[in-house]
Formats: C-alpha cells, structure tokens, sequence
C-alpha cells in the first residue's frame, strides 16, 4: 500500500509527517546511541520495520481504541544527558519510591544508568538479548525502542533473585523521548521477582516507549510487579514480550495508575508444554485518561494455561479498553484458559471497553471468560450508608474492594504488599489505606 | 413512656407494586417488638424503608423516630441518629477489613454526634469484647466483611456491628433465619444484652422460635402489607400452632 494514501490513526499526523520525525530523530540520536548494546545493524533494520508497519490503522482492531493523537508532536529521540545529569538525579530523588528491604534496585533516569541511587549492579550482564518470538505490528513501537534505547537491563537471572527497576522521567528544557528497556533471561529453575516502576514526568509532549522481553527457562518462576504511576500529563507506549519454555511460571501484576495515555501491547507465547501466565491488571483512569491494552496470549504446547483478570474503574471523560486474545494451537492439548474482566463506570461521559476473544484449533480445553461492566452495585452501597458512611466513602470503599479483587491473587505476600500500597497512594485514597487487611 | 417510633398510615410502592398498604405502629422506648408474618407480606419492606434503602416510594403517611421526620434523613444520617438494620442478607465486602468498617461506622455516628473519634486501642478492646460475646473468633476481625463467612457467621457478624454501634432503635430483619440451635442462643444473647429502658427493638421474623429467647412485648401481624392483628408474646405461640391462616380470614 502506498504510504502516502494510508487512513493515519485520529489526530493530525500524516503517515509522511511520521516518517519524517522518525528519520530527523535518528539524525538528533545517533552520537547517543550505544553501538555495543544494540548494534547499528540492528538499530537501523528495526527502524526500517518501524517504518514499512507505519502508524496504526484506525480499522485495524488491534488499535481501534489506542489514544495515538500525541503521536503528532511526539518527539523519538533521546535528549543529551552529559549537561544535566547531576540536576536529573536530584529531581529524581524526590520522586523514587521507597527503597524494599531484600531487593536489588535498580534506577534510570530519563533513560540514563544513575549509578548514585542504584545498587552496585551490573545493568548488564549478559552478550545476547533473551530469546523471544520476533515482533509484528502489534508489537511495533518496540522496533522503535530497538532503535533509539540509550541505556538498558540485560540480565540473565539464575537461583534466587528480587529486583526493583525504576525508571523516573524528570523534565528538561526541550521536548524528549525515553526508551527504558528490560532485557531478562530467566535460567532453568530461577526464582525471580522483578518489580517494574515507571514515575515522574518528562514534560508535556514527552513520550515514553517502554519494551519489555522475558523469557521464563524451564521451571522457572518470574513474579513480575509493573507499576505505572507517571505524572498527568504522561504519554506511554509500552511493548511486552514474554516466552515460557517448559513448566516455566510467569506472573503479571499490572498497576495502570498514571499518564495521559497510555498503550500497553503485551504478547505471551506459551511455548512450552506445561508453563502457566497468569495477568493481574488493575487501571484506573480519571479525567480524561485513556488507559487502552491489548494482549495476544499463544498457547502452543500441551497442559499450557493462562489466566487475566482485570478491574479497571473509569470515571469523568476518561477510557479504559482491554482487549485479549487468546489463542489455542492445534499442538495445545489440554490448555486451560480463564478471562474475568470487569469494568466499573463512575461517570457518563466515561468509556470501558472490554474484549475477551478466543480460538481454539484443538479438542479437550479448559475455557472460560467472562466481561461485565457496570455502576457500583446498590446493595453494597445501601448496606455502608446503612452503617453511617458517607456516599463518598461508601464509593472509595467499593473501589477499593472492586480493585483488590485482582490485587489479591498476587502468590507473594510481600510483593501484594508493596502492590496494595502503590494502589493507595496512587488513588490518593486514604480510605484504602485503613481498610487494608 | 416516649414514643421511639410512630407510624402513621405508611403506604409504600416498589415499582408501581403497592407493598405497603397503611401501617400504623408505635414503638415506645424500652420495648421489642416482633413484627411476624408470610413470606411477601411486606415484612422486608417495612424494614427497607425505615432504614432508607433507595427504590421504595412512599406514596402517603408519615414515619417519626424521636419526634423526627424519618423519610427526610438519607440513609447515613438515620444510622448516626441511631437507627440500625440488621439486614436479612449481609452483603460481603470482599478486601474491606470488618474491622475498618466497625471503626468508620462508629466514627460517622461519633462525629455526627459532636464526639473524639474513638481511640484506637480501646477500639480493638471494645471489639474484641463484643467478639467473644457473639463466640466469633478473632480472625473474623480482620477478614474482609463478610468475606466468605457462613450464613449464620453473617448473622452473628450484624449482631456484633449492633453491639459496637449501640444504636437507639435496632431493626433485625429475619437475623433469626438459616442459625442452628447454639448460633441462635448467641444471636438471642446479643440482642437481649442491649435491651435497655432507652433502646427500642423492632424483630421481624417468619418463626416464634427466636421469640423463645428474646421475649417480646408486643407481636404484630403483618400480611397483605396491612398490621392485621397485635397482642401480647402470647400471640406469637399461637400463630405457631395455628398458621396465619386465620388471621388472614379473619381480618377479611
């Protein structure tokens, strides 16, 4: 198809318009780049992907309900650290979470390694990039964070292991991009648990591209914590890959809390037989926040299972879009899957759109999905009135309770802990934080 | 003695259905009394309406509860004047700590009455207290409310919400149904713990056998959404033996 005739996503941003950016971006970029990390070979056939997939169609179902329009004004490249860099870590020590006894941690500051509030430990550790299933157009924006990532998380993770990664946006003079970029290869039998934070700001007009590979070896166990509480104003690409080889676990809790927009398209291949995926989403969009996912979850192999659950709450203008597609090889005997998605609606002009879908090419799967979405529920609300609670509190109570539903399915203890209290002090909701079990 | 509650003439409608039709009833300070009757006489509305649940329509009569008008108060304002319903059906509350909810409760009544919020520690003593004395254990403290709790755990868990929030009239919506013998001695004990000259009752109930336990003053017949007959305890054992068929027929 001819670039110049292409349908560009709502907004202003021609698909020339796009190019263009991409291509001054490389100019502006490239004395930034680290050749060793990611070769130029690599940076520059991924942009060329980057640039023959173009911008999202507005047909195309994958991107039906992403908020693109920033793309308009988005810059791509990276911004020089060497002037600022004391400044960034300072503004960054106001925004860091507290640190969590018995973790490794991790922190970037707009897209730079800060040594000063890290851990001794070494970002990278390992020659080659974790083996996961090659991108496509639903992964797409990730062939831009291959070709404009500065600095990034290589590991290769054996035995026991928790990790706290932190990348803080903090804002500079001019419009800038950040790639944070997480790279882990989990050996047969590790035990690792990996907490992801995105935070702060990087201006207005700013974006920031997260891509996330995982590979989970054989009878590993990856707990995976991804908290987004970036500023209001935030614009957020995020593009995850996962791959789990033989009775390998991997489990996604997911706290969209923040931004303007925000896209996260996530693809998991279940490629060997036996591994498990289990997703808890939580998002919670004010506003006139657009919260929009999109998962492609591929059993391959035999006695493969999945299972997602999401609680999303929108209220004002904002909008919230889920979509989730599973898919059963004919290879996949035995697979189970399970979708419950809920959505709870706190305003007219508010937005849920749920999509649970499914396809199966063999016999004998377990199968169930189920998506509603709806008010506070009447009984629950009269029964806390009923004890003296004012309506405002009956509904922070019911939000919270809404919210906990996924969060309570988090196997660790200790990282629910750290989940339920991202939740409270995202949602601002002091309620929560006494309620808590 | 003062009159807690008087109803005059209430007529109510639940979406174009009449389920009221004129009841009148006075509850003076310091009595229990026991409304009984069928299944859908309108026993569940009655208690509905006095506690302000949303889709009931009262079409005309009036309700007063300490000289004031109790339709004009929103549901929260009613509970921290003191007027509590147990409800027939507790709803759970999944991750929403019981004890949170016992605390924000007290609290709202506490400071809707010009009072400190409670301190925290003699809280959890109060609460502990008022836990042994419905034989629940510790553990339900801090259990989302309700959160998979047996039926008669959920009764017992109203009964308990009661204690703590020692309200001046107290409606219990069938908090009999669904306890075996021990769960309704418990539930029987909790209630007759806050009888006292200032506290009113109102026990709705299908059976006589929580008024075993917990003797009323006055019991009323309550069928066709009309109080058909009142009498003494005596009238309880009697519609027991004899149904309430004849009372139907002899109010005809």
């Amino acid at each position: 198809m001819n670039a110049a005739v292409r349908t560009p996503v709502p907004g202003s941003l021609s698909q020339a318009a796009f190019e263009q950016r991409l291509r001054d971006a490389v100019m502006d970029a490239a004395p930034l780049l680290n050749a060793r990390l990611l070769p130029v070979s690599v940076r520059s056939a991924a942009l060329n992907r980057a640039l023959a997939a173009g911008l999202p169609q507005l047909r195309d179902d994958l991107w039906r309900y992403a908020d693109l329009k920033f793309l308009g004004s988005a810059p791509w490249a990276p911004v020089p650290s060497a002037q600022d860099t004391n400044r960034w870590i300072e503004a960054a020590r106001t925004v860091l979470p507290e640190r969590l006894a018995g973790f490794e941690r991790l922190v970037f500051v707009n897209g730079r390694h800060a040594a000063a509030l890290s851990d001794p430990l070494a970002p990278v550790d390992a020659d080659t990039a974790p083996v996961v299933p090659e991108r496509t157009r639903h992964e797409r924006f990730g062939w831009l964070n291959d070709a404009f990532a500065t600095d990034l998380i290589r590991l290769s993770l054996s035995g026991s292991r928790r990790l706290e990664l932190v990348f803080v946006a903090t804002p500079v003079d001019v419009p800038q991009a950040l790639h944070p970029r997480i790279e882990l290869a989990l050996q047969p039998g590790a035990e690792v648990t990996v907490i992801e934070r995105h935070c702060g700001s990087a201006g207005d007009n700013g974006l920031i591209n997260v891509a996330v590979q995982i590979h989970v070896g054989s009878a590993a166990r990856c707990q995976h914590l991804r908290e987004q509480s970036l500023a209001a104003n935030a614009q957020l690409l995020d593009t995850l890959q996962v791959a789990l080889d033989t009775d390998a676990q991997y489990e996604q809790t997911l706290l969209q809390l923040g931004a303007r927009s925000a896209r996260s398209s996530q693809r998991v291949s279940l490629y060997g037989a036996g591994s498990a995926a289990r997703l808890h989403a939580v998002a919670v969009a004010h506003g006139a926040r657009t919260l929009d996912h999109s998962l492609l979850i591929d059993h391959l192999a035999a006695h493969t299972s999945n299972a997602q659950v999401l609680r999303a709450i929108a209220g004002d203008r904002a909008h919230v879009a889920f979509r989730s597609r599973v898919e059963v090889a004919a290879t996949a005997r035995g697979a189970a899957s399970e979708q419950s998605l809920k959505g709870l609606l706190g305003g007219t002009g508010a937005e849920i759109d749920l999509r649970p879908q499914l396809e199966i090419h063999t016999d004998q799967v377990r199968a169930s999905h189920g998506a509603t979405t709806g008010a506070l529920d009447e009984n629950m609300r009269f029964y806390l009135l009923s004890r003296g609670l004012d309506p405002q509190t009956a509904r922070r109570v019911l939000e919270w309770s809404f919210l906990e539903d996924a969060i309570c399915r988090i196997g660790d203890a200790d990282l629910r802990r750290v989940a339920e209290k991202s939740l409270v002090a995202a949602v601002g909701n002091a309620v929560a934080g006494e309620a808590l079990q | 003695m003062s009159v807690v509650l008087s109803i005059q003439n209430l007529h109510v409608k639940v979406s174009d259905r009449e389920v009221l039709r004129g009841i009148n009833l006075d509850v003076p300070a310091g009595e229990v009394h026991a409304i009984m009757g069928p299944n859908g006489s309108g026993k569940s509305s009655l208690s509905h309406v006095l506690a302000g649940k949303p889709g009931y329509e009262v079409t005309a009569g009036s309700v007063s509860y300490q000289g004031r008008d109790l339709l004009a108060l929103p549901a929260e304002e009613r509970a921290r004047e003191g007027v509590f319903l147990g409800f027939q059906y507790p709803v759970e509350i999944p991750g929403v700590n019981n004890t949170y909810l016992l605390r924000a409760a007290l609290n709202a009544a506490r400071r809707h009455r010009g009072q400190s919020e409670v301190d925290a520690y003699d809280f959890l003593e109060l609460v502990r207290a008022k836990a042994r004395m419905m034989k629940m254990d510790e553990s339900f403290l801090t259990r989302g409310v309700n959160e998979g709790f047996s039926g008669g755990e959920k009764k017992r868990n109203e009964i308990l919400q009661m204690l703590v929030l020692e309200p001046k009239l107290a409606i219990l919506d069938e908090s009999d149904s669904g306890l075996d013998i021990d769960a309704l001695k418990v539930v029987a004990d909790g209630i007759n713990s806050l009888r006292s000259p200032e506290r009113s009752l109102l026990l709705v109930t299908h059976y006589q056998r929580l008024l075993d336990h917990v003797r009323p003053d006055r019991v009323h017949v309550l069928a066709q959404g009309r109080i058909l007959k009142s009498g003494g305890p005596e009238l309880a054992r009697e519609l027991e033996q004899r149904g309430y068929d004849w009372v139907l027929e002899s109010a005809a």
